[in-house]
């Protein structure tokens, strides 16, 4: 978050320029380490749980924090996560592994495609991202319900290995979802704030007329962003039929995987309004809110109540950080 | 722009004007989209067009056009509310719950539903300064799993609601008009009357356009805030008491499908979803736009997927429409 306050010492600095981000892996770290005792045996079985189950929504808010970085919204990432893993359970099933690893490249280098043309529409019409988004979410939605219009279809035992640890999606070694989890979420973190490109969503984020005076290209910035997001909800789906091993073409599960990602997104440190936060947070916010799901059960809360005590819980800190930011803003 | 468009002449001109005349009487176009959209179906289902055509069209509006109002009311701030319709559930379930005690009662406490989770929004938003995207959608999170849950605790016991509330919902005065779109009516006068002439509707619009300076010039912002989502809440329980009367009986998933049209309503009537622009009468013939829409959509009997994709398309290519039109002026 912003401060204005000048620090000297450099490490101090980075370290409290990403203090939110860093408060939320250690919020992270104890809930891990609180999960651990509520258990009777805390294992590989548990790491590797977490990771695979937390997989497709990390994804999809490293695409979705990119999108809002850069000053926008994308209410569709839900339903390309539905695309990408239809199109997966459809064309997988029963394919040897040269077919799967075609369709697997495909999926998300078409997905980066089609959300980048979504980016150019918002840049083209100047209809705000929420509502262009809003209705392509529909549009790619209902391709989804028709490429598959009901539950059904597989993919490769190497693809549930890639994103689960075992050929069949049940147990396993946790190294292989752990570095699944962590790479794309370095990659795209390291990319955002070294490259130019990168920086420049930032800019373009922050204040668009300021960074088109200094001349970067806040056209290209919006489609870059978008392509990203849209090939990280193709990297989401494809998470999602290797941890189901089926393809589910379902809205409701559209539709809450983007209010998941958005709230992943905010919780992780990046403000809606653009230009503040990065992807490092995100990452842990989005293990988290998985995470609560095993904690509630294993400390016997009943799973409505679950619901109820997640609700609170996000409203809770962003409560508490709108009260952080108010006490700031009177001090200084 | 206006030498420029002297020198034109001849068939330039007349589109030049054309699309003025468009860019400055918006609602006029959406009306002519509104027109189109009826006949297209009535030519595609003969019997369309007629009273109970229009009849039916505006039954199904009525709900989908009081959510919006809420919606609208609150885009006008700059903000949004993704718990409408769980507001809407939850109040047509406590209505169903309470049918037993008599009508009145059965509504009361339904908008007193409303109320409650409005007043906890506009808390959140106006005083804690959470991001209304996020506090709407906690709550959505929260009332489900309250909802779920006390279905089988506090609130088991009737789920058909009184006859009253059915009469409202389905019900029609003079076997022609639809109460529950008397009630809507109702609701669009006050809502136009509160928002164009009422000085809490200018401070709606001020807060929605420029917070700082609307702060700088007195207004005590967050009152107006909190003020907008506890109207919000009550708009909501109100178009779920109504959907409620019209299905004679509640489940949790009675409002679930209303969400995101309610938003594309608003949006397609010409609201600006970063506030200070737009306005209810828009959002009534989005609202109307959307559920011929989804009639005809319904008469071609193309399956879910294909309506999907038309319904999406349709929405992007109205708001484009508008965006267009309006930026050019």
């Amino acid at each position: 978050m912003a401060f204005s306050v000048a620090i000297r010492n450099p490490a101090l600095r980075i370290l409290f320029r990403n203090s939110w981000a860093l408060g939320v892996w250690l919020l992270l770290g104890a809930l891990l380490l609180w999960y651990s005792t509520l258990i009777p045996v805390f294992g590989p079985f548990q790491i590797t749980s977490i990771t695979k189950n937390s997989l497709p929504l990390v994804y999809l808010a490293i695409g979705q924090a990119i999108i809002v970085i850069s000053g926008g919204i994308d209410l569709s990432l839900g339903a390309l996560l539905l695309l990408s893993n239809v199109i997966a359970a459809r064309f997988m099933a029963g394919q040897p592994l040269p077919t799967v690893v075609l369709v697997a490249l495909g999926i998300i280098a078409g997905l980066a495609l089609l959300n980048a043309l979504v980016g150019f529409i918002i840049t083209l019409s100047g209809v705000p991202d929420i509502v262009v988004t809003l209705a392509t979410g529909y549009i790619w939605s209902g391709l989804a319900l028709w490429i598959l219009p009901s539950p059904g279809g597989g993919t490769a035992p190497e693809m549930r290995w890639l994103f689960t640890g075992s050929p069949s999606g049940v147990g396993g070694s946790y190294w292989p979802p752990l570095l699944m989890l962590l790479i794309p979420g370095a990659l795209v973190a390291i990319w955002s704030r070294t490259t130019r490109v990168g920086l420049s969503l930032y800019a373009v984020g922050s204040n668009k007329t300021a960074a088109q005076l200094a001349g970067l290209d806040v056209r290209r910035a919006k489609i870059v962003a978008y392509g990203i997001g849209g090939a990280m909800a193709g990297l989401a789906g494809l998470a999602m039929v290797a941890l189901t091993g089926t393809g589910d073409p379902r809205f409701a599960i559209g539709a809450n995987a983007t209010l998941n990602s958005v709230a992943a997104v905010v919780l992780g440190g990046v403000a809606l309004t653009g230009g503040v936060g990065n992807v490092f947070g995100v990452v842990a916010t989005g293990v988290t809110l998985i995470m609560l799901n095993p904690i509630l059960i294993a400390m016997r809360v009943d799973s409505n109540n679950a619901q109820v005590i997640q609700g609170v819980l996000i409203a809770g800190v962003m409560m508490f950080g709108g009260l952080v930011a108010f006490l700031r803003e009177r001090r200084s | 722009m206006s030498s420029e468009s002297r020198v034109v002449r001849g068939r330039v001109g007349k589109e030049r004007s054309l699309q003025r005349w468009a860019a400055e009487n918006p609602l006029a176009v959406l009306a002519g989209v509104f027109v189109l959209l009826f006949l297209v179906t009535s030519a595609i289902q003969p019997g369309f067009f007629s009273v109970s055509g229009v009849r039916n069209t505006l039954l199904q509006a009525a709900p989908l056009g009081i959510l919006a109002a809420a919606q609208t009311v609150l885009m006008l701030t700059g903000g949004i509310d993704l718990s409408v319709t769980m507001i809407a559930t939850g109040a047509a379930y406590v209505a169903a719950n309470q049918s037993p005690n008599g009508a009145a009662i059965a509504i009361l406490m339904g908008l007193l539903v409303g109320l409650i989770v409005g007043s906890m929004n506009g808390v959140g938003v106006a005083i804690f300064r959470v991001n209304p995207l996020i506090m709407t959608l906690a709550m959505s999170s929260i009332l489900l799993g309250l909802f779920t849950a006390w279905t089988q605790t506090v609130l088991a016991g009737s789920t058909q609601v009184a006859p009253f509330i059915r009469m409202l919902g389905g019900g029609s005065w003079m076997g022609s008009v639809p109460y529950s779109v008397v009630v809507w009516g109702g609701v669009a006068i006050a809502l136009i009357w509160l928002l164009r002439r009422s000085g809490w509707g200018r401070l709606i619009y001020a807060i929605g356009d420029n917070e700082t300076a609307a702060r700088l010039a007195g207004v005590r912002v967050w009152q107006v805030r909190l003020s907008a989502y506890m109207l919000s809440g009550v708009l909501s329980a109100i178009a779920g008491i109504l959907l409620a009367g019209r299905t004679g009986a509640v489940d949790l998933q009675l409002a679930g499908a209303f969400l995101l049209p309610s938003v594309a309503a608003a949006v397609i009537g010409g609201t600006s979803i970063f506030g200070g622009m737009g306005g209810y009468s828009g959002t009534i013939l989005g609202a109307l736009i959307l559920s011929v829409l989804n009639s005809l959509l319904t008469f071609l009997n193309v399956g879910q997927a294909i309506q999907q994709m038309v319904y999406g398309s349709i929405v992007l290519a109205l708001a484009w429409g508008y965006a267009s039109l309006t930026r050019r002026s």
